[in-house]
């Protein structure tokens, strides 16, 4: 007898993804993450335009990461016309690019994922027991979208980080408050750090994969770089990311597929705190020393917490960041050749994030983007194929929120992930 | 009097608009508090898919079946239906005018028609191409103060016209440089205000985003361009982002008829 499990987003019912598990008398044959979110055609849209044209354009991908999109778009326009930014302009990208992290990863941790592992159906319900931690959740999640706002100039679709510098630059004023804000927000999430360790992480996926993210060449941690690292220890220049990708389309899915050497494969927090773990220093370090296990090589649920380090991370870099950029030099810089090609990739809050091009008079020729979630779905589907055969013989209710909570650790995009799934059997 | 039962909902779009609204930290609860919410996925799990609804916030644009019978079902049970955000009312930069058909550029992404059979795709469109449209409130995305004013007339059952004045007047209430008679390809001048000239002032030509006002003065536009060397190719090409297909392809016609 086949039955299938068919999981959606209840509260997006008609909406943008959905799991669907079909089971054969015991044995789970197939499982599929369908994407409904129409297709928008970007790479098509942006032949034509000017590149800062195409920045406008294409960092409407996303809203939640828009900020990435638009810092990778802007690096491979300045690799393909050979334009180098000012240090000032460098250092105000990453600042902007903390306060994306900051913002969407106070989001996910606290806000989606921490409910789930306490027991609560959302953060509101969670208030009662844990008001510190959703307040300070809340204090963060602000905090990092007026460093949006100061840096990019919106805290969605901002246009102020542009190819060659900024519109206009943040004044020492609001630097000086991202500073001290950064240092008064460490406690909060300290407090978030410390709740994970009393959590029951399960085992029911648990399988080995393959993780990929930038590799920075200065040896620091961080969230750019022109080189891709893989945990099979290949290190590829940005140009050859299709070694890593290897784009397929999949018909229950707008959202295309990667796989590496036939493999899936993970990106996001989980990939970048393995992959550059070493390179911690304060007390994010102390931090993934005290939780780090070989577990976080076969579970994604560590994503969760791999978050959270990052946003201490990010805390912590602020104040001397904004030191470094209050004193660093600034100029507008121009493209020295008007055709050539380019690949821009930067970790989006939940994975590596690709943007290539051809520029040929000025105008785009071609375009490719690859986007974290696109390389995420097909371990999405191999771990949820994992929990749901162990987890057969529980039955329908026992099946549901670990499934659901598989989906969640990915962080897949805030429509995704925000809601509660249910299960049914047919 | 019972409180207003809303919905907000998301089609195809980057789900910015409705993030913006999550947004609006300070003020969330006091809304929460005004409307009965009957569903908003994005800020929590309980929906109430079968109650009537006073006002339905729609935001993405029309872009598979599937959009279409979720938008013909929100329209079936609201008294009231609003497009928030440029995909919902203009159709988002997937309907950009490329000067090529969809099903072309479809195909050159997903390789052929029916690569993906989830669900049947289609040219991306505005709300309005499909159901009656009562307000809207454009953007991308929508910005906090217009999205507060907005609700709190509808929650006492005033339905407000956005006001068709361009980007321009609000740069002007901010002293901005003009960026035009700089030099720059500014769109103000055809822009839906509501944004308050955000880019000008930050010394970025307008792009357009908050999509083109109803009285679009184009020939004053066409002539400031014209003297400033921009060619109708770069005009139409800048404005077809946020520009809307149909209008994007009036606006090439009616400048290369002024440069005949």
């Amino acid at each position: 007898m086949e039955r299938k499990v068919f999981i959606e987003p209840v509260a997006r019912v008609e909406g943008h993804g959905g799991i669907e598990v079909f089971v054969e008398g015991n044995k789970v044959k197939e499982v599929r993450v369908d994407i409904f979110e129409g297709p928008r055609l970007m790479e098509e849209l942006v032949k034509g335009k000017y590149p800062q044209e195409a920045v406008s354009i294409t960092s409407r991908i996303c809203a939640i990461c828009f900020l990435s999109h638009r810092l990778s778009d802007i690096r491979a326009h300045e690799r393909a016309l050979w334009v180098e930014p000012s240090e000032r302009t460098r250092l105000l990208r990453k600042l902007g690019h903390y306060g994306e992290m900051i913002e969407s990863h106070s989001l996910h941790y606290y806000l989606l994922a921490l409910p789930d592992y306490l027991g609560y159906p959302d953060a509101i319900s969670m208030m009662k027991a844990f008001p510190k931690e959703v307040k300070g959740a809340l204090e963060l999640k602000k905090y990092g979208n007026r460093v949006m706002e100061i840096v990019a100039g919106r805290r969605v679709h901002g246009e102020n980080m542009r190819i060659g510098g900024f519109g206009s630059l943040p004044s020492e004023e609001d630097l000086d408050w991202i500073a001290q804000m950064a240092r008064n927000l460490i406690s909060e999430i300290e407090r978030g750090l410390a709740l994970w360790g009393k959590l029951q992480i399960p085992d029911y996926m648990e399988e080995e994969t393959t993780f990929a993210s930038v590799w920075p060449e200065d040896g620091a941690f961080g969230f750019s770089a022109d080189t891709i690292k893989i945990s099979d220890g290949t290190e590829l220049p940005a140009d050859e990311y299709k070694t890593l990708t290897n784009e397929y389309v999949a018909p229950h899915s707008f959202a295309k597929r990667c796989r590496y050497k036939g493999n899936p494969y993970t990106v996001g927090a989980l990939a970048r705190v393995l992959l550059m773990g070493e390179r911690l220093d304060g007390e994010a370090k102390r931090w993934f020393k005290k939780y780090y296990n070989q577990r976080w090589w076969k579970n994604p649920h560590y994503n969760n917490i791999a978050q959270a380090i990052e946003l201490l991370f990010c805390l912590e870099k602020i104040p001397s960041l904004v030191e470094k950029i209050k004193k660093a030099d600034y100029y507008e810089a121009a493209p020295s050749r008007e055709s050539g090609s380019g690949t821009g990739i930067v970790e989006a809050p939940r994975g590596l994030l690709i943007h290539h091009y051809e520029i040929e008079d000025m105008k785009v020729k071609d375009a490719d983007f690859v986007i974290p979630t696109t390389q995420n779905l097909d371990d999405m589907e191999k771990y949820i194929r994992t929990a749901a055969q162990n987890l057969i013989d529980k039955g329908e209710k026992e099946l549901e929120l670990p499934l659901e909570m598989i989906m969640r650790a990915y962080d897949p995009c805030i429509s995704c992930s925000v809601h509660m799934v249910r299960v049914r059997w047919k | 009097m019972s409180k207003p039962r809303i919905g907000i909902y998301g089609l195809t779009g980057c789900a910015g608009d409705q993030l913006n609204i999550l947004n609006c930290e300070d003020e969330l609860l006091k809304l929460f508090d005004i409307f009965e919410i009957k569903s908003f996925v994005m800020a929590s799990s309980a929906a109430d898919e079968e109650s009537p609804l006073d006002v339905a916030f729609v935001e993405g644009s029309v872009s598979t079946e599937k959009d279409l019978e979720h938008l013909k079902e929100i329209r079936k049970k609201s008294r009231l239906l609003v497009a928030i955000g440029h995909c919902a009312v203009f159709g988002g930069v997937q309907s950009m005018f490329t000067g090529k058909k969809w099903e072309e550029t479809y195909r050159a992404v997903y390789g052929k028609k029916d690569a993906v059979s989830l669900t049947r795709p289609l040219p991306p469109k505005p709300l309005s191409a499909y159901v009656k449209v009562d307000a809207v409130l454009p953007g991308c995305p929508i910005e906090k103060e217009p999205f507060l004013k907005l609700a709190g007339l509808l929650a006492k059952g005033v339905v407000p016209r956005h006001p068709d004045f361009p980007v321009c007047a609000e740069c002007k209430w901010k002293e901005n440089e003009c960026l035009l008679l700089k030099g720059e390809i500014c769109l103000g001048p055809l822009t839906n205000s509501g944004c308050g000239a955000i880019c000008p002032s930050l010394n970025i030509p307008c792009i357009g985003c908050w999509g083109p006002i109803e009285k679009e003065n184009w020939e004053a536009e066409a002539f400031l361009l014209k003297e400033n060397g921009f060619s109708v190719e770069e005009v139409v090409k800048r404005f077809a982002i946020f520009g809307g297909e149909e209008r994007a392809e009036k606006l090439k016609k009616f400048l290369e008829g002024k440069e005949g």
